[in-house]
């Protein structure tokens, strides 16, 4: 990488944390501050130490980078702060500078990175993940992650008795009209993760529309949180040519979605790009919202007490909140958490980098699900659900799944 | 300089989990809230994070011993350096005693540790009824003891007071480790000198301050909120001083200017009003909602004969928490509009408020800076914001200018430095001007007598 990206990085980075008076608004919402409460874990610790290495006051160390990568990227602080200052891009931007500057980023997310890059990858290891285990990234994405199965057909095994198995509501009647195609994001997570929740996704699509499958690649968000800015562009240009021809591009992934949602501001100044990029961006969906959208009714309604946990790219990333909710009161008895919007530490790959900080942070909401007496808690991002799912093994009092598996 | 062995006997005082002395963390607690420049940094040599008064009493003896700088901090949220560490040493970091170790329902006094948040405080009071009223507009993240350090004001001064009017009772780390006791519950209390008046505002150059008692008061059980728009900001002032004068005293009266105003649109991007020169946010509170309507009509009507364009009153909690949170948060969404704020916190007479506004736009003008004006309309407290780029010399020369003659402007009608964010650096400078040779000498005598050696909060008030 040349110096003039670098510095532009930086510069980015510094626009946006100069807004910062180090008021300490945020100190009381950092889910990170809240678990470890030293300065340099806050957001205005880490504002400020992204202005300090810009303005030439530290040295961009081993120490500055574990320090910018100590963040969940959960946007706690962006929504409480009294000037809206973007603490998360910030981290990004001085991330990618970092791995830049280092000529890469660690080995660790490069590795990841290229095995997201390589669709064909992604599809064998959806099928066995013992091909992770083969390519020696177990400990990147540990066998323990992977949670049980635990499907719709469990689900109304559970809450409705036998007889309600098997059946099925009649076709939404409610027309997003017949010409719009929509397509379907079929994210890395969901893929690898939870096959039998896209299941359920594709299954209740087909109930509105002739959904449109892709070959789409990797929405790119763990390449742009890890100082792979490049990787992230190229992804993103192959999506966006995938889906030139569908009006609609759902997704039942929060952190996909809020990507693809936000992939045109990534080419605003590029003349060739934006406005191909603009109207991409301008088709993404979240499945809650193109659920609420078209009208769709949930194929049953239970007696099961359920409670939803906000994913952050969903609640603050693309501020979705009565949409998923609305579909739960449609389905089951609805009980709203206590901090329900907190980040439960997952945040990609953080939960594996700091494992103690993420299992804090996720005890807590545990304790708030379980207050709930809710026998299941539901979200609707595969990186929630894998913490969630430790969560509900722990506790051993509630399930935890993903919403198209309820609907 | 502080050796291995010193490090070590701090270590064994707190636990070497709450000792923090990598380069970077000292970067971290080296800035607070002032605009203080953040670089070259002032970093402490070593953080020490205590959880009980002994702890601090065992650190304040080595401290004491070795004759090192001892400057705490809470949260950092202050507005004038005083939690800067500027000669290095030990910040003494006080968020980790976060205990509120009585309330007492009967007395009406809760009694809590120097790193409670002041909202949780309140909260734990409210609970019961009972209503601690200071609330500076860091509330929800400021903790007891800075308040008391600070002699935090807030919103709600014009009728309930400051942070001083609610200590009854302090217990303080003296800068040799001597732990003293002074005040208590007792409502009437001349026996000595009235030492707890001396700490409270003493910006840690005294003593540490651990724990404070405080009185309380029974919880207003309703409340409202009033937002009010006037052609000028003279016809604002005018109508708080006419509420004042006709007996009706709000909970909160707070001011803001145009500057303010077109920052908090911009920022929920709305368009504001044509013809709006200043917005008055007013919270009456009472014992009915007879009384709260009546309140607001003789409101209106004040306001009516001051040519008022706009009279809401929030009809709902989520209305009402929305115009406060602006307000809170106006401080610093002015600060983000300018690659510098400096941020002043002068004090006049209440009758003087529009004349040192109009002296403050002509000041603004002649030097060619943006200032915005907010503040306390009830009780003379107003925050005029210098808005600016520092890093242009010209404009760095104007704006000094223009802040030196603020202070005098301040000082002509009567007024004084700091309402309620204290001295600090920021303002270390005026300090001569403001109270005189021979009130500064006395200060010094005292300081000089409780902290021989110089360490408590060293570089801070002159």
């Amino acid at each position: 990488m040349h110096k003039t990206a670098d510095a532009a990085l930086l510069q980015n980075a510094k626009k946006i944390v100069s807004q910062c008076d180090r008021c300490g608004a945020c100190l009381t919402v950092c889910p990170l501050f809240g678990a470890r409460d030293i300065e340099a874990s806050s957001a205005r610790g880490k504002n400020v130490i992204a202005r300090a290495l810009a303005e030439g006051g530290l040295d961009p160390g081993p120490d500055v980078a574990k320090a910018v990568d100590f963040c969940l990227l959960c946007r706690a602080c962006v929504e409480n702060c009294p000037s809206k200052v973007k603490t998360d891009e910030a981290m990004v931007d001085v991330r990618q500078y970092l791995a830049d500057r280092k000529g890469g980023t660690a080995v660790k997310y490069k590795t990841v990175g290229a095995f997201l890059k390589n669709r064909g990858l992604v599809k064998l290891a959806s099928g066995a993940l013992s091909v992770l285990r083969r390519l020696g990234l177990n400990k990147v994405f540990p066998h323990g992650m992977v949670p049980d199965e635990y499907t719709k057909a469990h689900f109304l095994a559970t809450f409705s008795g036998p007889a309600a198995l098997g059946q099925r509501a009649p076709l939404s009647d409610v027309a997003v009209t017949k010409a719009t195609k929509v397509a379907y994001f079929h994210g890395c997570g969901m893929r690898m993760m939870f096959p039998a929740a896209v299941v359920e996704t594709l299954e209740i699509l087909r109930t509105t529309t002739r959904i449109i499958l892709k070959d789409n690649v990797c929405c790119g968000l763990p390449h742009l949180a890890h100082g792979l800015r490049g990787d992230f562009l190229t992804l993103a240009k192959k999506n966006i040519r995938t889906y030139e021809d569908a009006d609609l591009i759902v997704s039942d992934c929060a952190s996909c979605g809020g990507t693809l949602k936000h992939i045109a501001s990534f080419f605003a100044d590029d003349p060739e790009w934006k406005d191909q990029a603009a109207a991409f961006s301008g088709k993404a969906m979240d499945l809650s919202e193109y659920l609420a959208k078209a009208g769709y009714t949930p194929r049953h309604k239970l007696d099961a007490v359920l409670t939803y946990h906000d994913p952050c790219h969903l609640v603050r990333g693309q501020g979705i909140t009565r949409q998923p909710r609305d579909l739960l009161r449609a389905t089951g008895q609805f009980v709203e958490m206590e901090g329900a919007d907190v980040c439960c530490g997952g945040a990609g790959s953080f939960h594996m980098d700091y494992p103690a900080i993420g299992a804090k942070i996720l005890a807590q909401k545990q304790a708030n699900i379980e207050k709930t007496g809710a026998a299941v808690v539901v979200t609707g991002c595969p990186g929630c659900l894998i913490q969630l799912t430790k969560a509900a093994e722990a506790s051993g009092k509630f399930k935890a799944m993903h919403i198209s598996q309820v609907l | 300089m502080i050796t291995d062995e010193i490090k070590k006997r701090l270590r064994d005082i707190v636990g070497p989990e709450n000792i923090l002395d990598s380069d970077l963390d000292r970067f971290g607690y080296s800035y607070d809230s002032s605009f203080v420049p953040l670089l070259p940094p002032n970093k402490p040599d070593i953080i020490v994070r205590p959880l009980t008064t002994e702890e601090v009493s065992k650190t304040m003896a080595v401290a004491f011993e070795y004759a090192i700088p001892v400057t705490p901090r809470g949260a950092a949220s202050g507005r004038t350096g005083g939690s800067i560490p500027l000669k290095g040493g030990i910040s003494l970091c006080l968020d980790r005693m976060t205990r509120i170790i009585e309330l007492d329902e009967r007395n009406m006094m809760v009694t809590a540790e120097a790193g409670v948040r002041t909202i949780d405080l309140y909260n734990r009071c409210a609970a019961q009824g009972l209503f601690y009223p200071p609330d500076p507009a860091s509330w929800k993240f400021s903790t007891i003891g800075g308040n008391v350090a600070e002699n935090a004001g807030g919103m709600r001064a014009v009728k309930y007071g400051v942070t001083s009017d609610y200590v009854m009772g302090l217990e303080v780390v003296l800068a040799d480790g001597t732990i003293l006791n002074t005040g208590g519950k007792a409502i009437k209390n001349v026996t000595g000198y009235d030492l707890k008046s001396l700490f409270t505002g003493s910006e840690g150059t005294l003593g540490i301050v651990t724990q404070a008692t405080f009185r309380l008061i029974s919880m207003p059980k309703r409340r409202g909120t009033l937002q009010v728009m006037f052609p000028s900001l003279d016809d604002g002032c005018a109508t708080v001083h006419m509420m004042l004068q006709a007996g009706i005293v709000p909970a909160a009266a707070e001011i803001m200017d145009r500057v303010c105003l077109e920052t908090v649109a911009r920022h929920r991007k709305t368009e504001l009003q044509p013809g709006v020169q200043a917005c008055l946010v007013i919270e009456i509170d009472g014992e009915t909602d007879a009384a709260i309507a009546t309140q607001a009509e003789r409101i209106e009507a004040v306001a009516n004969t001051c040519s008022a364009i706009g009279f809401r009153v929030a009809q709902s909690q989520q209305e009402s928490d929305e115009l406060w949170a602006i307000r809170r948060g106006i401080s610093s969404a002015v600060a983000a509009t300018a690659p510098n704020r400096l941020g002043e916190d002068i004090s006049v007479p209440r009758d003087a408020f529009p004349e040192v506004v109009r002296r403050i736009r002509a000041i603004s003008e002649k030097y060619r800076i943006p200032i915005a004006v907010y503040g306390h309309a009830g009780d003379g407290n107003l925050h005029p914001s210098v808005l600016c780029d520092l890093s242009n010399p010209d404009e760095a020369e104007r704006v000094h200018r223009a802040i030196d003659e603020i202070f005098a402007a301040t000082l002509a009608v009567g007024g004084t430095l700091s309402g309620e964010h204290g001295i600090g650096i920021t303002k270390r400078p005026y300090i001569t001007q403001a109270l005189g040779e021979a009130g500064v000498r006395t200060m010094k005598a005292i300081k000089q007598a409780l902290d021989p050696k110089g360490i408590m909060n060293p570089g801070k008030i002159w």
